[in-house]
């Protein structure tokens, strides 16, 4: 093969696009990256430019030698864990910007625009949003650009021109996309992977009082419920996630295992149904209550980088018994909570019917009561006391829970968000004898505490309550700021039953949401976006339920399109899958996008020659026939207008002119002729011109 | 893919192949029966990078990483269909050569037409064996390119099938295409300088004037004019007159000059060579000169035809069928 120079030489104006493409493309990353990496790939980039310019010369090989070693021992330092997501991005993004300094022939031009788009979809991975798509959308276009400079002429600079076919390009391509997203099967993962681990985000799995109050700063949106049955009313949703059974030191966490025989196993996937009619430990009971009607939902989850999801009480995950996939990755713990088996990275969509009506652990094994009852020793003397007391006065368990309620309710007990710092010892104590003023979690915590100081199995839950609704895409939204905290009681006969004490102090909070049970001093601290939110700004609200609603639906439609859903739809389509189906459905979608393409690549239009002039003129010759004036063959337009008004002299000057000069016609000319013509038609419409003798 | 065209058993048999698909013609428009198409190194790499992403969507379960792979994947299967149309419905036409001579790069001239409505980039043109020249239209409906071929031999040289391919628009499909324009060119033997022609100027003063300042025969007295040589001056008469005047000389050449197969020495090629070399010295002075070689006389004579038809016969002296047409198959 016989290359001449010039042929492996990088064309500027490709040159220019791909240091913009690179940018772009890197821009978002810096979310998820140090900033040293930034760093680099700034000046990398501006080294670049002034090679561009001609001002400086390629790093020496020594250089580069050393800068490649240098990244690669600072990731290594840079304490991210080995195989994580976030080591492999750092290594691509480094790459990718030392690859820049050195990028001087077409192959390595090309190299750079295989790793953009490369990158493009590694930034998927940590955050699927419209907004984010809509970037990389236009990212991948100015890579494309940038690869049809490389074929373009060497010597033009015109990066509009690259920009304009890319656009034409990745637009044609969209009707063929959508079939393949549609329909393109969709697999279980082959191997497992490093998941993005980031910061975790909502509630996490120890609390201590104040976690929560942070929580409920943020306007971030924590998941999406759609109902598909009657919505329970606002104040019956609670959407427990977590349950935290170990008190120490003013912190709760989650129970650890007692010992290994501990019936805990999360059952998984298409066993849940079961647990439906046999609790685990009641395996050998008859039941004896009615199931109840379900309440059926689908939950959004946005990713939080943990494994416990949300539902209603006795939450059963709805099992696709056609695809085996998905939901069998969701688990129903031993304490009636819904767990996936990796921790959410993505948005993740399941399924969920719920029974409010199941009791959960009609019987309680001994190992069970043994760890819902547990206190440290020496901790809240007080509060200990104080419980038994009020226990003995009391008239059983549930009386007793009362009590405590009434207290709360009639006590000098204060709801804030920003309560006073308790000591780690004696917290408790010093929260309900001494400050009074707390979040939920201090009054949950308080109440679990009482409950077990007096015997009785108890323990504290995590989650969100209630949510709001939006009455435009009619689901319910629960952001952050919704998270809570409440207590669940062991009654017997009736298993686990839900104490909210905030309610006791609060009991707005749970009508009305948060914002209706802060006082002004907690509001001003929440961000301008929320209290614009929950203002009474009726138009302002109904614009954010449609932001809202938008991403609601990308979630449902493209980011939540899961084999699952696919699934679904398919089988609406085609009824029963099979691989034969799908081929062809597959096959037609593409042929009828690409035949689209084609049609506008290879259709030639039948040119209309005709001049402007000629066809304003033909319109009104059309026109005036109806009225009995007919143009003779041997007349021009010009003699035909002057012998239907002779008086229209300027109008027949500019038709000879315009007809006669036809390349100079501008639009203004065009506009007046076309007016002066329909003002004549008119005339002859109206009869004021009468048919004129030809001779 | 070979971006030669072939020489090999196999390469015959496509050539034959080729030979039927797209027949000898001077002017091609290329449609789908002509065009190949086929992805490059790069589109094979391409391939590699969207099932990478597929993989990658896969494990993640990531709708949008899917998007991608799947927007990489159809931005290949249009880019098809753009590459294909770059060349389709080109006209190729070869418009001439003016000839050269053995040793030099031979003109052929090529003009590359659009249809309306749809310009074309990216275009490269080249014979085999040769640097590709890239083609561009965009305001005019048509361009001209000549291409240069070395390597030619004497008598008529036919530089084979012509090579038409595009990557346009992003490099990962090459659509090509060879042409058989019918494209000839006449080589003419490669000149030899200072041969010893064997009748040189006469001595009489008749014939032609070939150099007004040559020295061999005296001409003409006139007035000195500043830049004559002082040895030209007339002494004798400057002493009589007072005003210097120069004898003027000049020479003249036989106009009946024939190139003689019998005043060169060497074998056939090296003859031809310097006859040619002979007939284009001859032409550079503006001489009448004739040829006789073995076989063919050509009276004397001056002009751009004269010396064309001179080195024609030159070049075609003992070349079998020398008559460009018709012309089986490919010149090997």
């Amino acid at each position: 093969m016989s290359v001449s120079g010039i042929e492996i030489q990088i064309p500027r104006n490709a040159l220019a696009l791909l240091m913009v493409a690179q940018a772009m493309v890197v821009g978002p990353h810096s979310q998820q990256l140090s900033p040293w990496i930034m760093g680099v790939c700034l000046i990398c980039g501006l080294w670049r430019w002034m090679v561009y310019q001609g001002r400086w010369d390629f790093p020496r090989r020594w250089l580069k030698g050393s800068l490649v070693v240098a990244s690669v021992i600072a990731v290594a330092l840079s304490g991210t864990n080995t195989f994580s997501l976030e080591m492999a991005t750092s290594l691509l993004i480094l790459a990718f910007a030392l690859k820049l300094v050195e990028m001087k022939s077409v192959r390595d031009a090309y190299l750079v625009i295989y790793l953009s788009y490369f990158i493009i979809a590694t930034e998927f991975l940590f955050s699927q949003s419209i907004g984010m798509a809509a970037y990389e959308l236009l990212a991948a276009v100015t890579v494309t650009a940038a690869m049809v400079g490389m074929n373009q002429m060497h010597t033009k600079v015109r990066p509009m021109a690259s920009f304009k076919l890319a656009s034409a390009l990745i637009f044609q391509t969209l009707p063929l996309v959508l079939v393949l997203f549609l329909f393109f099967p969709r697999i279980a993962p082959l191997w497992s992977i490093p998941l993005p681990g980031g910061a975790k985000t909502g509630i996490s799995d120890t609390v201590t009082p104040g976690d929560i109050a942070k929580l409920s700063r943020s306007e971030e949106i924590a998941f999406r419920v759609e109902f598909k049955s009657k919505i329970p009313p606002t104040s019956q949703l609670y959407w427990r996630g977590l349950v935290y059974s170990h008190f120490n030191e003013g912190a709760w966490t989650q129970a650890r295992r007692l010992h290994k025989g501990a019936e805990e196993g999360v059952i998984w996937g298409g066993e849940v149904a079961k647990i439906m009619s046999q609790g685990s430990s009641q395996r050998r009971q008859p039941q004896r209550y009615s199931r109840g009607a379900p309440v059926s939902y689908e939950v959004l989850l946005e990713p939080t980088q943990s494994k416990w999801l949300f539902g209603l009480a006795l939450p059963v995950a709805a099992h696709n018994q056609e695809t085996q996939f998905g939901q069998n990755d969701i688990g129903l713990t031993r304490d009636f909570r819904l767990l996936s088996r990796k921790p959410v990275g993505a948005l993740l969509r399941y399924q969920v019917d719920s029974y409010p009506e199941v009791p959960m652990d009609l019987t309680l094994p001994r190992w069970l009561k043994e760890r819902e009852t547990r206190l440290p020793v020496n901790d809240n003397p007080r509060m200990r006391a104080y419980a038994r007391q009020q226990f003995a006065k009391s008239n059983g368990i549930e009386s007793f829970a009362q009590n405590i309620l009434l207290d709360i309710r009639k006590g000098q007990y204060r709801y804030t968000l920003s309560p006073p710092t308790l000591p780690r010892k004696n917290s408790i104590d010093n929260f309900w004898f001494d400050t009074q003023a707390g979040f939920c979690s201090h009054y949950a915590g308080a109440f679990v505490y009482m409950m077990r100081a007096a015997g009785i199995p108890a323990r504290m839950v995590g989650g969100y309550q209630g949510g709001e609704f939006n009455p435009r895409g009619k689901y319910f939204v629960v952001r952050q700021m919704d998270a809570h905290a409440w207590a669940e009681i062991w009654v017997s006969g009736r298993g686990w039953v839900r104490y909210d004490p905030t309610s006791a102090v609060a009991p707005e909070r749970i009508e009305h949401g948060l914002d209706a049970a802060l006082s002004s001093e907690d509001l001003s601290i929440l961000s301008a976006f929320t209290k614009a939110r929950i203002s009474n700004f009726a138009g302002l609200a109904d614009v954010i339920y449609v932001i809202d609603s938008i991403g609601h639906n990308w979630n449902l439609w493209v980011v939540g399109y899961d084999p699952d859903v696919q699934a679904k739809y398919l089988s609406q389509l085609i009824g029963d899958i099979s691989p034969g189906k799908v081929a062809i459905v597959l096959l037609v979608g593409a042929s009828l996008s690409m035949g689209l393409v084609v049609i506008a690549l290879f259709w030639r239009r039948r040119k209309n020659r005709m001049l402007p002039v000629l066809k304003i003129f033909i319109r009104f010759s059309k026109g005036v026939k109806r009225f009995g004036f007919v143009r003779e063959s041997s007349e021009s337009p010009a003699q035909f207008i002057a012998r239907i008004d002779p008086s229209q002299h300027a109008l027949v000057a500019q038709l000879d002119h315009l007809l006669y000069n036809s390349s100079k016609s501008s639009s203004i000319e065009l506009n007046l002729l076309r007016k002066r013509l329909r003002k004549l038609q008119v005339a002859v419409a109206l009869g004021l011109i009468k048919e004129y003798e030809t001779a | 893919m070979s971006e030669q065209f072939p020489g090999g058993f196999v390469q015959k048999r496509f050539g034959g192949w080729l030979e039927k698909r797209i027949p000898r013609a001077s002017q091609i428009t290329l449609n789908q029966q002509s065009i190949f198409i086929f992805p490059t190194p790069r589109g094979l790499v391409f391939g590699g990078l969207i099932v990478l992403l597929i993989l990658g969507a896969i494990n993640y379960q990531n709708s949008l990483v899917y998007a991608v792979a799947f927007l990489l994947g159809s931005l290949f299967l249009v880019t098809i269909l753009h590459t294909f149309r770059n060349l389709s419905r080109v006209c190729i036409e070869f418009t001439g050569a003016p000839g050269g001579y053995v040793g030099e790069e031979i003109e052929f001239g090529i003009r590359v037409s659009r249809p309306a409505g749809a310009s074309k980039e990216g275009i490269r043109v080249a014979w085999p064996n040769t640097v590709k020249q890239w083609v561009d239209i965009h305001e005019k409906e048509a361009c001209g390119i000549k291409l240069f071929v070395g390597g030619a031999h004497r008598g008529w040289f036919d530089p084979g099938r012509l090579l038409i391919e595009t990557y346009y628009p992003l490099g990962l499909l090459r659509a090509w295409t060879w042409v058989d324009l019918a494209a000839i060119a006449l080589v003419y033997p490669k000149p030899i300088f200072g041969g010893s022609p064997v009748e040189s100027a006469t001595q009489k003063d008749e014939g032609e004037l070939v150099d007004p300042l040559g020295s061999d025969d005296f001409r003409d007295i006139r007035d000195y004019q500043p830049g004559d040589p002082v040895k030209h001056i007339l002494w004798k008469s400057y002493a009589r007159t007072g005003k210097p005047v120069i004898k003027q000389y000049g020479s003249y050449l036989d106009p009946r000059f024939m190139i003689n197969w019998d005043a060169v020495a060497g074998d056939t090629e090296e003859r031809l060579s310097r006859l040619t070399g002979l007939a284009l010295d001859a032409d550079r002075s503006q001489r009448d000169f004739g040829l006789d070689i073995p076989g063919i006389r050509i009276e004397p004579g001056a002009g751009a035809g004269h010396l064309k038809r001179v080195l024609r016969e030159l070049a075609l002296f003992g070349v079998e069928g020398a008559s460009p047409a018709p012309k089986q198959g490919r010149a090997s």
